[in-house]
């Protein structure tokens, strides 16, 4: 008998999910959100995504530095020390400061930011070389100009050097155009003084166009110029006798987990301040951290993090819309089955039976309505590149401007965990909707629905 | 009169009809806090752009001298109202132990630049001044005075994103090192000839802060009087020169043709005092500050648009709710619909009578949601500043989105078609359940079995 009572929680569900037409409209009302929310969160967390993996890609796992741009000395020592640690693969110093830049072809000058690197450790630990263009795959002559390898050469963010095309794509000459670059900056001193106040404050250096760097980051690719580590530290001022350096960016071994990592370097490097106590230049050191490339770089990261979060926030109160529409539905399907619902609970149906029925009810509503959301969403996310290219093909429309926002192909990757996210969503918000009506169901009186007057 | 009668009893007596108004509500409120907040943001952006820049900006392929001419020839066609002539350059400024800062160095006539643009009340200290801003800075070091942007020698607080005006206001009379320069052309066509490249660096104090409340410009802004800009940049030349024009147009002065009447006399005094080739004087952008934000602005309309799109989509599901709701209300209410057609009511009154309750249903709602979101909107910066008490998390960054606030002005326009929009969509969800009301048989109905 109680098998049988269950059978029929499967059939009356199916039943009213085929015969009540009524309830086709909760199912598309759950299939348009769905569709909506798998199509936005997909491009959405596609475009977090890929901006995170820039960032990492752009500082490696971990960074040892300072803020101040007078950098901290004994970092050769330091970087010998991380180097011979097992988790850590490899760990390449960095210069950071900012610089005046005079192209040859204007009388005007900007100020951009410099990284002094040695190309083939940043390589090493950052995709610096995947970033280049005309020395990828011979990163150790990324300063060696192509036309004359001579020439100290310096590595450009590639808006620096060119427009991006409507299609978010670049046009490169065949080799680099030769063309001096006057580079300014202010040197200083260990305790953060105008190394030169008595000749002039500052030093300029020319350096020949070798190459550009594309990271996919709009504000480094507009502003940040690579040069060598040594000319970098002459022309900031953090060579001599103790030489000096902004950060070191470290790369992990891949079995080794992020957090885990950064605890050992921030142990390592707890140890080495230590020990360098009583050292002349010691007092550069107070400024140093350890970060994660997540905490190094949560200035921006965050941001998109948050952009993320408060589309979730309002599509969940969209979502609210949807609990309304089931809960509707399930009131007028209950109140047309208040005799079948009697006839159930005369043969001996109980309170729980009855509220499962129809919560596996509105589970299939649910469901059914979250798979064609999905499906519907996949297919147009399989062809939303294409569709956008056609658009633009006609009628130049672009969901973004790629002259103006720093993406190529719209991401469509779809997520498993997303979808299974979005799907468990829907079916929770179809319970919430159903609810109080199979609550309502489930305490309907058989004496009251079946009296002969209600029939 | 029935109809009415009928209208309201339904809405008072039928509480399921609070889910529909509701959703319309909530729907309402949505759209008008999204569209509102956008373009706050977007007239919040172009309207930056005439308080720092003017109405309408000349940008000259080269430096030009006899300026004051041409702003004589300008003020004297009465479509402009002022104009000041600017040079603009970067350079890095020094602040202090290890704090060196990118900076773009603007050098203006102070009088001339306040009846252009409203830069006088984002200076900290001379906004309430009587007189125009002075670069003077009460004889310390014999220093020139500068006007320093408030993010150049601060940070926000990183959790309030606040600055602290108190210990940046101490900052002013503060010594500082600029490094500026210009490239010279060597003399040759070869491009990797050396340049010559005239480097400067001066030593300057701070004679004012300014906060205009936009973070891109207050992170890089610093004033010089242009006289002094061009002694430091070019010493050599004869006689004031600049690289812009910044101009205040007439009240009454319609954009268009103002901007033709300044192509024209600057086409003019271009070819007859400065001698300039018709190439030149064609390299020169002549623009409103509002079309030189014109593809960021289009950018962010669109994305506004796309927004509102989506959200509408799903808004759409209000419409299902009404249907669904008043079908309930017509199967529950056959015999009373049947009642009234037998006492001679038409078919087209009875659908009248749900067509109404929808509408009803549409303004009650819209109007509540217009309500909230016109209450949000407005209240939107307190909401923010509690959500980051109570949760610990800043949605707003000046560093992220540009401005300190978040400009919560309700547009009224996109306001008045979303409502309008919303009592439609209630219509034409009760559209069918009318159709099924008008066509109810009495006979059927109100047979006994």
């Amino acid at each position: 008998m109680k098998h049988g009572l269950d059978v029929y929680k499967i059939i009356l569900a199916s039943r009213y999910l085929v015969k009540r037409r009524i309830t086709y409209f909760a199912i598309v009302a759950v299939a348009l959100c769905v569709f909506i929310v798998v199509v936005v969160m997909t491009v959405l967390t596609g475009l977090v995504s890929d901006f995170k993996q820039a960032n990492h890609g752009f500082t490696g796992d971990c960074v040892v530095g300072t803020e101040s741009l007078v950098g901290f000395a004994y970092f050769q020592e330091l970087a010998q020390k991380l180097e011979q640690q097992e988790y850590v693969e490899a760990v390449s110093p960095v210069i950071k400061s900012y610089a005046f830049l005079s192209p040859v072809w204007t009388e005007r000058g900007r100020g951009v930011q410099i990284l002094g690197i040695e190309p083939v450790r940043h390589s090493r630990v950052t995709n610096f070389e995947r970033t280049l263009h005309y020395r990828k795959g011979n990163v150790d002559k990324a300063f060696e100009p192509v036309y004359d390898p001579n020439l100290p050469g310096c590595v450009l963010g590639i808006d620096l050097v060119f427009e991006r095309g409507p299609e978010g794509d670049y046009t490169f000459d065949s080799s680099p155009i030769r063309v001096g670059l006057a580079i300014t900056c202010f040197p200083l001193t260990a305790k953060g003084a105008l190394a030169r106040a008595a000749t002039g404050l500052v030093n300029t250096k020319t350096f020949y166009f070798s190459d550009t760097s594309h990271t996919g980051l709009a504000r480094t690719d507009n502003s940040l110029v690579y040069l060598p580590l040594e000319q970098a530290q002459l022309m900031c001022g953090m060579d001599g006798p103790a030489p000096r350096v902004s950060a070191l960016y470290v790369k992990f071994k891949p079995d080794v987990a992020l957090q885990t990592g950064c605890d050992n370097v921030a142990s390592l490097w707890q140890n080495f301040k230590q020990q360098k106590a009583e050292a002349k230049y010691a007092y550069s050191l107070d400024t140093v951290t350890v970060q994660s490339w997540k905490e190094y770089r949560r200035g921006f990261v965050a941001a998109m993090e948050k952009e993320e979060t408060m589309m979730i926030v309002m599509f969940s109160l969209v979502g609210i819309t949807t609990v309304f529409i089931v809960f509707v539905v399930f009131y007028m399907v209950i109140s047309h089955k208040s005799k079948d619902i009697g006839v159930l609970k005369s043969i001996g149906v109980s309170n729980a039976n009855i509220m499962q029925l129809f919560m596996g009810f509105a589970f299939s509503v649910g469901f059914l309505g979250s798979v064609i959301g999905v499906l519907l969403g996949w297919l147009f996310l399989l062809k939303m590149n294409q569709i956008e290219g056609w658009l633009f093909e006609k009628f130049g429309f672009q969901l973004w401007d790629r002259t103006i926002y720093a993406i190529g192909d719209i991401p469509s990757r779809v997520e498993f965990q997303v979808l299974v996210t979005i799907t468990l969503s829907a079916i929770v918000t179809c319970l919430m909707g159903a609810l109080v009506p199979s609550w309502q169901a489930a305490r309907l009186s058989p004496v009251e629905t079946l009296h002969v007057s209600r029939l | 009169m029935l109809k009415l009668f009928f209208c309201l009893r339904y809405l008072r007596k039928k509480k399921i009809v609070l889910l529909s108004i509701g959703a319309v509500a909530l729907s309402t409120a949505l759209l008008i806090v999204v569209s509102s907040l956008f373009i706050g943001f977007i007239n919040a952006f172009e309207q930056t752009a005439v308080d720092t820049i003017g109405d309408v900006i000349l940008i000259a392929p080269m430096r030009f001298p006899k300026y004051s001419q041409l702003i004589e020839q300008l003020q004297q066609s009465h479509v402009v109202k002022a104009a000041t002539a600017t040079l603009v350059n970067e350079g890095l400024l020094y602040l202090g132990k290890g704090n060196v800062r990118r900076v773009n160095v603007v050098g203006i006539e102070p009088a001339s630049y306040s009846d252009v643009t409203a830069y006088k009340k984002t200076l900290l200290k001379q906004k309430d001044s009587a007189t125009s801003p002075t670069f003077e800075t009460g004889g310390a070091t014999g220093a020139d005075g500068g006007f320093v942007g408030i993010a150049v020698v601060a940070e926000p607080d990183e959790e309030t994103d606040e600055y602290d005006f108190a210990a940046i206001e101490k900052m002013i009379g503060q010594a500082v090192v600029l490094t500026t320069g210009a490239a010279k052309q060597a003399g040759t066509s070869d491009l990797a000839a050396t340049q010559q490249f005239i480097r400067r660096t001066v030593k300057l104090t701070i004679a004012d802060i300014v906060f205009t409340g936009v973070y891109d410009l207050d992170k890089a802004l610093v004033y010089l009087p242009r006289q002094r800009l061009q002694d430091i940049l070019y010493p050599d030349a004869n006689g004031p020169i600049a690289d812009r024009l910044q101009i205040k147009l007439a009240e009454d002065a319609s954009e268009e043709s103002a901007l033709a009447q300044i192509r024209g006399i600057w086409s003019t005094f271009a070819s007859e005092q400065l001698e300039w080739s018709p190439y030149n004087i064609d390299q020169t952008t002549i623009t409103t500050a509002k079309q030189m934000q014109y593809r960021y602005v289009a950018a962010l309309y669109k994305q506004m648009r796309i927004l509102l799109l989506i959200f509408g989509i799903v808004s759409l599901s209000v419409i299902m709710l009404v249907f669904c709701i008043f079908y309930m209300i017509v199967l529950f209410k056959q015999r009373d619909i049947a009642v009234m057609k037998s006492c001679g009511a038409a078919s087209g009154s009875i659908a009248c009578i749900f067509v109404g309750f929808g509408a009803s249903v549409g303004i009650i709602g819209s109007v509540l949601g217009a309500a909230s979101g016109y209450l949000i909107t407005k209240n939107i910066n307190t909401i923010e500043e509690w959500i980051r008490i109570v949760f610990g998390l800043k949605l707003w960054k000046s560093s992220v989105y540009i401005f300190s606030q978040i400009p919560n002005q309700v547009d009224w326009v996109s306001c008045g078609k979303i409502i309008a929009l919303a009592i439609a969509a209630a219509i034409v969800g009760t559209f069918i359940p009318a159709i099924v009301a008008a066509r109810t048989r009495p006979v059927e109905i109100l047979r006994y079995e």
